[in-house]
C-alpha cells in the first residue's frame, strides 16, 4: 500500500492549484456576488483542457486517472466551488455516461465538443414531484413512428443555463406497450426545448441553475443513452462516479477554509498572543486538518477503486456523505476563528460555508447516501 | 528546421525559504521545487517561436535527479524534448563550471539555432550564465528584446533598454536572455501531463563529455562562498516639518542625497 501520489498526480495538483489561484482566484468573489458566469472563463478552463479531464485523447480529452480527477476538481474548488460544479458536473455526469454507454456514432458525434468545452454538459434527473425519489420522474416521451415525442419538464439542472447537451432521465410508451425508465441526450437547439429563469442560490452562486421545459421535443432513437430500458441503471452509476467530483468539490471548499483558518489564528492577537495559542483555536484546527485528511483519503479509494474496475457504489456514497458534512463542519469553524471579520462579506469564509452546504443535498443528499451505505451493509458487503 | 534550447534550472520556491544558520546555505530539503520564475518566460518565448516558426524545442537543465520533475513540466507546457545533466561531479559547479558544462554539451549537440535563458535564478541570484555561455560558444547574445522576427537565418528585433532602443538584426544561432515579464507564460494543460510523462528524458553524466577533468565542479570551480549573511534593512520613518513649500525643498533635498536625481523641477505650485 501506498499513500504518495504519483509524479503524474502531483504535478497535475501543481498545474491546477496555479491555474486556479491566477485565473479563478480574481474573479471567483465576483461570480457569487452577482451570481453570473463570465463566459470568458470558458475559454481560460478549454485552454488546460478541464473539461475533457479523463475523456481519451481521441476525442481530444486529456485521459487522466480518477484520483487525478478529484485532484482536479478539489484544486478548482478550493477557489471557486461554482466553477468545481460546473466541472464537476460536466466531467462525471455529462461527458462519462455519454463516453461508457453510448455507441460509437454518440460518442463521435458529442464528446469532441464536449472535451473542448465548446459543449458544456449536465445532467437533470430531478423534477417538482421527484427528488431523492428518483424513480417518480414523470416527464415522458411516447413513440411516434420511429421516434418519440418528449413532455415533461425538470428543475434545478446544474449547468442549465449554459449546458447544450443534457442527459435527462424520462418515463417512455412505446408502439408495442412497453414502458419503463429510460436515459436520453438532449440538445439545447431542439425544437420545443426551453430554458427557465436562474433560480436565486444560497450559495455555488457562479453557476447558474436553472429549470427545463420540454414542449413535444422530437427526440430520435439515436438519441437514446444505452438501451431504452437501462435509464435508471446508467443514472445510478453515473452519479457513484458524479458523488467522486462532488466530494472532492465539499474537500477543497473546506480546504480553502481550514488554510484561512490557519493563517488568520496565527497573525491575530488578542489578550497579547496569537489566537492559535489558544487551545480552544488550537484544537479547531487539529479537528479541522483530521476531517479534511479522512475526507481526502475516502475520495481517493472511492476513485481507485473505479479506476481498478471494483464495485464502488458505497465507498463513493461513503466519500461524498463524509467530505460534504465535514465540509459544512469546517467552513462553520473557519466562521467562529475569524470572529466577526468571517461573517462579513469582505473574506470569503461566509461564502464557503453558503457553498459547502449544498454539497449534503444534491446528487443524493445525506440522508441518502447513508440509505445507499446501510444498504450495501445489510447486503453482506460489510 | 529551427532548433530552439531554453535552459531552466529547478529552484527552491521562495515560500517558506529557510536559511541554514550554520552552513549560511539554503535549506532544500522538505522545500517545494520549482522551475526558476525567470525561466517561464523564456520557456513561453521558445514555444511561441515554435508555433510561429515550426522546429523544434529542447529543455536542458543541469541540477540533481529530482530536476527530472522540472524537465516534466516543461514536456506539460509543450516542449518536445528534455536533457538532464546530473552527476555528483558536477554538484557545487559555480556559474563558471556550469558554463563550461553546457558548453560541451551545445558543442555535442552542434547543430543549434537559439538558446533562450531566463535573466536570473532566485537561488543565486547571479544573471551571469547567459553572458558566460555566449562568449563560451562565441555567439552573439541578446537581452532586453521587444519585438522580434525570423527570416532566413537572420534574427531582426527591436532592443529596448533604458532610454535607448535599437534595431537590430544577427545571423543565427543566437542566445537570447530574456527579460522578466517579456510575455504571459502559459498554464500547463492537463492534455499535456499525461504525455509528458510517456517521454524519455535524455540524461547526460560526467562519462558523457570527452574531457570531464575540467568540468569536475566538486572541484575546480573557482568560486568560494566564504560567507553569507543575512541583511536586516531598517525601514525608518522621517517626518517632514515646515509649510508646503519647506516641505518639499526638503524632500528634494533628500532625494539628491539619495542619488535620486531625475527629478521633476518644474513649476511646484
Ligand atoms: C444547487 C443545486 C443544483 C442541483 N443540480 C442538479 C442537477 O444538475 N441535476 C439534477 O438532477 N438534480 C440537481 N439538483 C437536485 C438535487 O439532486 C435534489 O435537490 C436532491 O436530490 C434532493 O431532492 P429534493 O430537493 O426533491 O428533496 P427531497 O427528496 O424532497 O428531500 C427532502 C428531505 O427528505 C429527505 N429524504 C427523502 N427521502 C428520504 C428517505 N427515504 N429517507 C430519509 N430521508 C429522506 C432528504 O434527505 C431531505 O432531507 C440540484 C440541487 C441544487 C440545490
Amino acid at each position: 500500500m501506498n499513500f504518495e501520489l504519483t509524479e503524474q498526480q502531483k504535478l497535475v495538483r501543481r498545474s491546477v492549484r496555479k491555474f486556479a489561484e491566477e485565473v479563478l482566484a480574481p474573479v471567483a468573489p465576483t461570480f457569487d456576488r452577482e451570481a453570473k458566469y463570465n463566459g470568458y472563463i470558458v475559454k481560460e478552463l478549454s485552454k488546460v483542457n478541464l473539461f475533457g479531464i479523463q475523456l481519451p485523447e481521441k476525442y481530444g480529452g486529456a485521459d487522466l486517472d480518477s484520483i487525478s480527477y478529484a485532484i482536479t476538481i478539489e484544486e478548482i474548488s478550493r477557489i471557486c466551488a461554482s466553477t468545481g460544479l460546473m466541472l464537476s458536473v460536466h466531467n462525471s455526469v455529462g461527458a462519462y455516461p455519454i463516453y461508457n454507454w453510448g455507441t460509437e456514432e454518440q460518442k463521435e458525434r458529442y464528446l469532441p465538443d464536449i472535451a473542448t468545452g465548446k459543449k458544456i454538459s449536465g445532467f437533470s434527473w430531478t423534477e417538482p414531484n421527484a427528488g431523492s425519489d428518483a424513480q417518480g420522474i414523470e416527464c415522458i416521451m411516447v413513440q411516434k413512428g420511429n421516434d418519440f415525442v418528449l413532455n415533461g419538464s425538470k428543475i434545478f439542472v446544474t449547468n442549465g443555463a449554459i449546458g447544450s447537451v443534457i442527459l435527462i432521465g424520462t418515463r417512455y410508451k412505446t408502439n408495442d406497450g412497453q414502458n419503463g425508465i429510460a436515459t436520453i441526450i438532449l440538445e439545447k437547439d431542439m425544437e420545443g426545448y426551453e430554458i427557465g429563469q436562474p433560480e436565486d442560490k444560497m450559495g455555488v452562486r457562479g453557476n447558474i441553475t436553472t429549470s427545463l421545459y420540454f414542449n413535444n421535443i422530437r427526440v430520435p432513437k439515436e438519441n437514446i443513452l444505452g438501451s431504452l430500458n437501462d435509464g435508471f441503471r446508467i443514472a445510478m452509476q453515473t452519479l457513484d462516479v458524479g458523488r467522486i467530483g462532488i466530494a472532492a468539490q465539499a474537500l477543497g471548499i473546506a480546504q480553502a477554509a481550514y488554510e484561512h483558518s490557519v493563517e488568520y489564528s496565527k497573525g491575530r492577537i488578542q489578550f497579547k498572543r496569537p489566537i492559535s495559542q489558544f487551545q480552544g483555536i488550537s484544537f479547531k484546527l487539529a479537528e479541522m486538518s483530521t476531517k479534511i485528511d479522512a475526507a481526502r483519503l475516502l475520495i481517493y479509494r472511492a476513485a481507485f477503486m473505479k479506476d481498478t474496475k471494483k464495485r464502488f457504489s458505497k465507498e463513493s456514497a461513503m466519500c461524498k456523505y463524509y467530505a460534504s458534512k465535514i465540509a459544512r463542519q469546517v467552513t462553520q469553524e473557519a466562521i467562529q476563528i475569524h470572529g466577526g471579520y468571517g461573517y462579513m462579506k469582505d473574506l470569503p469564509l461566509e461564502r464557503y460555508y453558503r457553498d459547502a452546504k449544498v454539497t449534503e443535498i444534491y446528487e443524493g443528499t445525506s440522508e441518502i447516501m447513508k440509505l445507499i451505505i446501510a444498504q450495501q451493509i445489510l447486503r453482506g458487503n460489510l | 528546421m529551427l532548433k530552439i534550447f531554453v535552459l531552466i534550472k529547478q529552484v527552491p520556491s521562495l515560500h517558506n525559504l529557510q536559511i541554514d544558520k550554520q552552513t549560511g546555505t539554503l535549506i532544500r530539503e522538505g522545500v517545494e521545487n520549482i522551475i526558476n520564475p525567470d525561466d517561464l518566460y523564456g520557456l513561453e518565448l521558445g514555444l511561441s517561436l515554435k508555433e510561429q516558426y515550426g522546429g523544434e524545442i529542447t529543455a536542458i537543465t543541469m541540477g540533481p535527479p529530482q530536476a527530472e520533475f522540472a524537465l516534466r513540466e516543461c514536456l506539460s507546457m509543450g516542449v518536445d524534448k528534455s536533457l538532464l545533466i546530473t552527476d555528483e561531479q558536477f554538484a557545487y559547479s559555480d556559474t563558471l563550471q556550469t558554463t563550461l558544462v553546457l558548453k560541451e554539451t551545445f558543442h555535442k549537440i552542434k547543430d543549434y539555432d537559439i538558446i533562450i535563458t531566463g535573466s536570473q535564478t532566485s537561488d543565486s541570484s547571479t544573471g551571469q550564465i547567459p553572458f558566460q555561455l555566449s562568449e563560451a560558444l562565441d555567439i552573439p547574445l541578446i537581452t532586453d528584446i521587444f519585438t522580434m522576427e525570423i527570416e532566413n537565418n537572420i534574427f531582426k528585433c527591436h532592443r529596448n533598454f533604458g532610454h535607448e532602443s535599437q534595431n537590430i538584426s544577427v545571423e543565427l544561432p543566437i542566445l537570447i536572455r530574456v527579460r522578466r515579464h517579456f510575455n504571459e507564460p502559459r498554464h500547463i494543460s492537463l492534455s499535456g501531463i499525461k504525455r509528458a510523462f510517456e517521454k524519455e528524458i535524455e540524461f547526460n553524466d560526467f562519462n558523457t563529455f570527452n574531457c570531464p577533468e575540467y568540468l569536475d565542479g566538486c572541484n575546480k570551480s573557482p568560486t568560494n562562498v566564504v560567507k553569507t549573511e543575512k541583511i536586516v534593512i531598517k525601514r525608518k520613518n522621517e517626518i517632514i516639518e515646515g509649510n508646503f513649500n519647506e516641505k518639499v525643498q526638503k524632500l528634494l533635498k533628500i532625494m539628491q542625497e539619495h542619488g535620486i536625481e531625475r527629478i521633476w523641477t518644474g513649476d511646484m505650485i
